[in-house]
């Protein structure tokens, strides 16, 4: 029998980004300053605006980067917010941004945050049993 | 009673300018035809605000002028600031210089994105579909047309004409001929080296050939021909011109199209497995013109005498004073620009649709790119004339004033013999230096390097080695000027002992240090270190100014084949102490 614990995290959200080649550390970096704990960055070329703007879609790379990040419900909104404007989400081509209601995650959890979620339970039985509100 | 509200929906309801609506408000109506069939949806274009066209340039923009900017003005800052502060003289003409400079970055910039969004697509489309649809005879030929038009598209060699200008006719007069008479002939020649090396190299990605046999049969006829026409004191004027040629043609242009061609090629032939195979055209092409101006020459000297020549451009002098419009600037950038581009452009349309039958895609892009490249050329070719070119004779002709009398210099020599000649030579050596490692190909190239070695040539070495190549060639070539040392006699013992290095040496570092020399001459160097030297040479009176860029494609070669063997030895000592220690610790067990 395992001795290692499981532990879930519920109340995630996924932000997916996706903008133009180059441009994808700009926007993660004010997701991390907004709270977000990470972000993978993967690539791949897309289409959309760029073939109706004419001669101006040149100006749009096709190569994309597209950028996931899983974040609190708490701070999804905030996030999403932050990096829509870092990404100049609103000029033309730019990329778009979308939210993923996630079921559960798991990952590593620091035991802090163990230990402080398993005293409030304590302290409060029958309260929220998750540990989805990170610092 | 308590109520409570998620602290997510608390900040959602915060966050003010915040608009839904529904994306079915952005889905358009399917449309049906008359057989109540559904017609595909074609979107309509976008029609953006002047606003947005801004954000969607801007960015767009500055990051391909700062791309060219940070290639330029290094350089032109470092030859102001040594002509003010070490020869004391004002800049003449800064004004137009400046405007110059800047005609050289907007051209290159707009040169550069014509020939990603025009050029390229063709190249890579040629590269795919060419081998899998007509004969090895055909492939080659085609390979070698596109070797003689991308010579004539290639930026820097408008500075070659340019130069041709600044050549005194009594002194060399058979140089002044090539440059001037047969400028047409003397392109083409280097472009039809270029091909027949395109078709050489493209032969070699096939059946894998070794490049050292290939540099060995190639520079044999050129060594021996340096040799022959070094004999003849008419002749020999033209050495460092033809050795020059061969750092000119390796630029932007050729190096991509030809290499995508012959990569896919390569790789339709499924003989792509070499790491190394993209590597030698460009070696080649470097020294497959060489060989191909000095027969020029022979031939022109077999046609015309001396004499002849002087009497023709006296003459010529004389009706010089009212030139058509088509032959004084700008019109004679104008045509240059679009005799550049569009032949080239014909005959990629020419095979693109009667050999391969392919449609070609995004025809009003492609249009686009074209009149981009052309445009490019043209304002290039103005900044070539009016900036760069200017900017480089005015250094080269005031350098001098370091350690002699010149009379454009007040008060020269400005210092001793010894120290001006030093002082010269240093600043030879710090542009060398500084421009070859601000090259962005170089940069490429070390990254290329450092993967395909697995580690053992790091990318710095690789430029320092290259850097430093280039900037003891530049100051030797300076050097040649200063002493009026024939050509041949630097460059016949640098061939050789790169030679000898190259048969010492492994394939790998043999294809990565012949190929790293044509990489370090780009659009900017090339024009600016042969105004450089032309300027050197008349202000003392020498022969003529050419050579320096000979100089600084040998100077790499050695530099990176010594480099190459002494990893290569480091590896080895470090592979035999291993053992050493090896065995000692087995004794120590027993």
């Amino acid at each position: 029998m395992t001795t290692r614990e499981f532990t879930i995290l519920t109340d995630v959200s996924m932000i997916t980004c996706v903008v133009q080649r180059n441009k994808a550390d700009m926007v993660v970096q004010a997701a991390q300053d907004a709270g977000a704990q990470g972000a993978t960055i993967y690539y791949g070329y897309g289409s959309g605006v760029r073939e109706r703007l004419g001669i101006l879609g040149l100006a749009i790379d096709v190569e994309k980067e597209i950028i996931t990040t899983l974040v609190a419900d708490d701070q999804v909104d905030r996030i999403f917010e932050r990096m829509y404007f870092a990404g100049e989400m609103d000029v033309p081509g730019a990329g778009i941004i979308y939210i993923t209601k996630l079921d559960k995650a798991a990952t590593y959890i620091p035991q802090d945050v163990i230990d402080r979620v398993a005293e409030r339970q304590e302290s409060a039985p029958g309260s929220n049993i998750d540990i989805g509100s990170l610092p | 009673m308590t109520h409570q509200i998620s602290f997510g929906e608390f900040s959602r309801e915060l966050n003010v300018h915040l608009d839904q609506i529904s994306y079915n408000e952005m889905i358009p109506e399917p449309e049906y035809d008359a057989q109540d069939q559904e017609l595909p949806h074609r979107p309509q274009a976008l029609v953006v605000g002047t606003g947005d066209v801004y954000r969607l340039l801007q960015p767009y923009l500055s990051i391909r002028f700062f791309d060219q900017f940070k290639a330029v003005m290094p350089l032109a800052v470092y030859l102001v600031l040594f002509q003010i502060f070490i020869l004391r003289q004002s800049v003449d003409d800064a004004v137009v210089i400046a405007a110059g400079l800047g005609a050289v970055i907007v051209g290159l910039m707009l040169f550069m994105e014509g020939l990603k969004v025009g050029l390229m697509p063709f190249g890579e489309a040629l590269g795919i579909s060419l081998p899998a649809k007509a004969r090895l005879a055909v492939v080659l030929l085609v390979v070698f047309l596109l070797g003689i038009g991308v010579t004539f598209a290639e930026p820097a060699i408008g500075a070659l004409q340019t130069a041709g200008s600044l050549v005194n006719v009594a002194k060399a007069p058979y140089l002044y001929s090539l440059l001037n008479e047969w400028a047409g002939s003397l392109v083409l020649v280097v472009g039809v080296g270029v091909g027949l090396a395109s078709a050489l190299g493209t032969l070699r990605f096939i059946y894998g050939w070794s490049l050292k046999p290939l540099i060995f049969a190639t520079l044999a006829p050129v060594l021996s021909l340096t040799f022959y026409m070094s004999m003849d004191e008419e002749l020999s004027k033209i050495l460092g011109l033809a050795f020059d040629c061969g750092a000119v043609t390796t630029g932007p242009v050729t190096v991509p199209l030809v290499l995508s061609l012959g990569i896919g090629i390569a790789h339709a032939a499924g003989k792509a497995g070499s790491s190394l195979s993209g590597f030698g055209i460009v070696t080649l092409a470097s020294l497959f013109p060489i060989a191909g101006v000095m027969l020029l020459a022979l031939f022109v000297a077999s046609q015309q005498t001396p004499e002849m020549i002087i009497a023709a451009a006296q003459q010529l002098q004389a009706v010089n004073a009212d030139l058509p419009w088509y032959e004084s600037t700008p019109g004679v950038e104008i045509v240059g620009g679009i005799r550049a581009i569009v032949p080239l452009v014909l005959f990629l349309l020419f095979v693109m649709i009667v050999l391969l039958r392919e449609k070609i895609a995004h025809p009003r892009i492609i249009f686009f790119g074209i009149v981009l490249c052309v445009l490019g050329m043209i304002v290039f070719n103005l900044g070539l004339s009016y900036g760069l070119s200017k900017l480089g004779g005015q250094s080269g002709s005031l350098v001098p004033g370091a350690f002699t009398q010149i009379d454009t210099v007040k008060d020269s020599p400005l210092y001793y013999l010894l120290a001006g000649i030093f002082i010269a030579l240093g600043f030879a050596w710090l542009l060398g230096f500084g421009a070859t490692l601000a090259e962005p190909a170089l940069n490429a190239l070390g990254i290329t390097v450092e993967n395909l070695t697995n580690g053992s040539f790091k990318k710095q070495t690789l430029m320092y080695a290259v850097s430093l190549g280039v900037a003891f060639g530049i100051s030797m070539g300076v050097a040649k000027i200063v002493f009026d040392i024939p050509i041949s006699y630097l460059l016949v013992p640098g061939y050789v002992l790169a030679l000898i290095l190259t048969v010492a040496s492994s394939e790998e570092f043999v294809n990565i240090a012949w190929d790293s020399a044509g990489v370090t001459t780009g659009p900017v160097t090339v024009p600016l270190v042969l105004a450089m030297g032309l300027g050197f040479g008349n202000a003392l009176d020498a022969v003529e100014g050419f050579g320096i860029l000979s100089m600084a494609s040998i100077g790499p070669i050695v530099a990176v084949l010594t480099t190459g063997l002494y990893i290569r030895w480091k590896i080895a000592r470090r592979y035999a102490s291993d053992e050493i220690n090896l065995e000692s610790a087995k004794g120590l067990a027993k």
